[in-house]
């Protein structure tokens, strides 16, 4: 028996990894998936203008507006996101989570529509917002993604402190601060929701009234016990905004969130992965490129190396006869 | 955008491996030194040809797979028996409380649980449906624009059990809801389901407001009113001397503006779950008209199909291969000459 010509051996495993290509050998892999409810601060200062370029300012909001949809968009298909909203000191959910990819254009269609209008109250009270809006995702076993930019108000009082009530352990996901570091006036709107102007230092409350007067109360300047107990209001720039990151990055730390700033899509949706809770999928992963791949080197193996072999010597011979 | 595409369009560079069957031959050289000593055969030099093609396609082929061809995910439009409805749902913290107007306990199903329950059924049921869904409490919240998709509209009302807000500002509320209707849905099957556990006094500009979105977009209005134990009803008129006023009557005053906006309008006053359920199968009924949907057919991988067709031309190569014969092999006809040819050389 004569040994089988290379070339035939060739066409023969040609055949046979084609054929497994054919059939589509697939091993499952797993992917990490997330599960997130954002829920974007709709209050005032979100209306404040220190995105976008010069020439072309962008609100806060509106710049929400455009970075999160992209960002959910690059979240890896399986993954789910829902829909809330907040102001004064709780959260509005307006959906639960969906899927990115199939359902992507209802969750963009859906932040597109956010609108600082929604807020049914005037006030920021963005700690209580947060656990609340924890509480409101637990059932959901997502993960927050809590959008604001940091700008408590009425501002909160220095002597008393925060607590969350939350399991911190279990508790994953991101707060994204939004906002300029550069303070920047907040746009007044009037009844018809048409802007007049910016809030000037005695519209807003400097100071917080929340709760009994502070120790020591009496001393302050235009203290009455009874018209004033708080003494009368200190002059502040609460009616200017910022992105309060230190504060963020506080509550972020007390909450066992992670904490990024807003910034392009991309960098978005990988601080989003790397604070929500990773959900690993069963995903199958086509294998059959790899014998197709080894049928081509071969097919071409077989009609290169004649080539090969007649560039290095003069042409000996011509061409088989079948 | 065409019908086919590929996953790593780069890879199409290797289509250029294809030419090289019409460079060289898979069969092993022969020591003769021209074909031109071979008499001219049709048949042989179609055999050689259609070797060559095999080649080629075999390797095209190869390429094409590796390059991942695809057939793209096609939207495809449809006709079906629905229409084009806007959802809008009462998210008042009222809703949070049963029919019997306490907190729910135990099996007990609050209004707003009933309500997800119930709608969640309806546009199972409705497959050529689109449907956009928004809230109202304090203030009109758009949730999900316009959609085809039904699992973004299950989850949107999945949240309707949520906690709510506090007062029912209706009037915004329907405002919002009419504006929600997009270009694409045709005029003839719009429909608009308010659903609601009470009413309240709408703005004398919101009224305004609404005459003229109603003259402009004319819709079919339903409003699905869940009625509380003690409250007051759609159809309660106010006893003698009472003052019939949308500020005691706001449910009766509501019935008589959405009659005054001269469109098809039907009112569902359910006081339990059953009647809730009863009322939303009567708008299906009532809600049968030929709409067109979109509907998305998944992509398709097109990369086995480019494999088996490799897998069957360097199939048909081979068999080619294992037919060679040569001159010098001596098996050709077995003939004592050739066996004698091998011999000499």
């Amino acid at each position: 028996m004569k040994r089988p010509d290379w070339r035939t051996l060739a066409v023969g495993g040609a055949v046979l990894l084609s054929a497994v290509a054919a059939m589509q050998p697939e091993i499952t892999a797993e992917r990490a998936t997330y599960e997130i409810i954002s829920f974007v601060d709709i209050t005032g200062s979100m209306n404040a203008r220190d995105y976008g370029s010069k020439g072309a300012p962008q609100s806060r909001i509106d710049a929400v507006k455009e970075r999160l949809p992209a960002a959910i968009g690059r979240l890896p298909c399986g993954s789910r996101a829902g829909l809330g909203v907040f102001s004064e000191r709780r959260v509005f959910l307006l959906f639960e989570p969906m899927d990115v990819c199939r359902d992507f254009a209802a969750i963009e269609g859906a932040i597109r529509g956010l609108d600082w209008r929604m807020a049914w109250e005037g006030d920021s009270r963005i700690a209580s917002g947060l656990q609340n809006a924890i509480e409101m995702a637990a059932p959901v076993g997502a993960d927050v993604v809590f959008v604001t930019d940091g700008h408590e108000a009425p501002p909160i009082r220095a002597d008393m402190d925060q607590r969350f009530e939350i399991d911190k352990e279990r508790t994953k996901g991101l707060l994204v601060g939004v906002g300029g570091t550069h303070p920047v006036p907040i746009p007044k709107y009037d009844d018809f929701g048409r802007e007049s102007g910016f809030f000037s230092m005695s519209d807003v409350p400097q100071a917080s009234r929340i709760g009994p007067p502070p120790e020591g109360a009496e001393t302050l300047p235009g203290y009455n016990a009874r018209n004033a107990p708080f003494g009368e209001m200190p002059e502040g720039d609460e009616h200017l905004t910022s992105v309060k990151e230190d504060y963020l990055r506080r509550l972020a730390g007390e909450t066992g969130l992670g904490y990024a700033r807003l910034g392009e899509p991309k960098a978005l949706a990988e601080a989003i992965a790397a604070g929500a809770k990773p959900r690993p999928i069963e995903v199958p992963v086509d294998l059959s490129s790899i014998p197709a791949a080894a049928a081509l080197l071969a097919l071409a193996a077989l009609y290169g190396a004649p080539l090969v072999a007649g560039l290095r010597r003069p042409r000996p011979a011509a061409q088989g006869v079948a | 955008m065409s019908a086919l595409g590929f996953d790593n369009a780069w890879l199409l560079l290797l289509l250029v491996l294809a030419a090289l069957p019409l460079f060289a031959s898979p069969l092993r050289l022969s020591a003769v030194p021209s074909d031109d000593v071979i008499p001219d055969d049709p048949l042989s030099s179609a055999v050689g040809a259609a070797l060559t093609a095999l080649g080629v396609i075999a390797i095209a082929a190869l390429a094409l797979g590796l390059a991942g061809l695809h057939r793209r995910d096609q939207i495809i439009e449809r006709r079906g028996v629905g229409a084009n409805v806007v959802l809008l749902i009462d998210r008042s913290s009222s809703m949070d409380s049963t029919f019997a107007n306490r907190s729910p306990e135990g099996k007990e199903e609050s209004k707003s649980v009933a309500a997800r329950r119930l709608l969640t059924d309806f546009s199972a049921r409705r497959a050529a449906d689109r449907v956009a869904v928004a809230a109202f409490s304090t203030a009109p919240m758009p949730i999900v624009p316009m959609t085809d998709h039904h699992d973004a509209v299950r989850a949107a009302i999945a949240a309707i059990d949520r906690p709510g807000l506090a007062h029912t500002d209706v009037g915004r509320g329907l405002a919002l809801a009419f504006s929600m209707f997009d270009d694409a849905s045709s005029e003839t099957s719009r429909a608009l389901v308010l659903v609601s556990d009470g009413a309240a006094v709408i703005d004398r500009r919101v009224q305004d407001a609404l005459r003229d979105a109603a003259r402009r977009d004319p819709v079919r209005l339903y409003w699905l009113f869940l009625r509380t134990q003690g409250s007051k009803g759609i159809y309660d008129k106010p006893a003698p001397g009472e003052a019939d006023i949308p500020q005691v009557y706001p449910e009766r005053h509501l019935d008589i503006f959405l009659k005054s906006l001269d469109l098809p309008y039907r009112a569902f006053e359910a006081r339990s779950a059953q009647e809730v359920s009863a009322a939303i199968r009567e708008i299906d009924q009532l809600e049968q008209r030929p709409t067109t949907f979109k509907e998305t057919i998944p992509r398709q991988d097109l990369d086995w199909l480019c494999y088996l067709v490799a897998a069957i031309a360097s199939g048909l190569l081979l068999a080619g291969k294992l037919m060679e014969r040569r001159l010098d092999d001596g098996a050709l006809d077995g003939s004592a000459a050739s066996r004698r040819l091998a011999g000499a050389s």
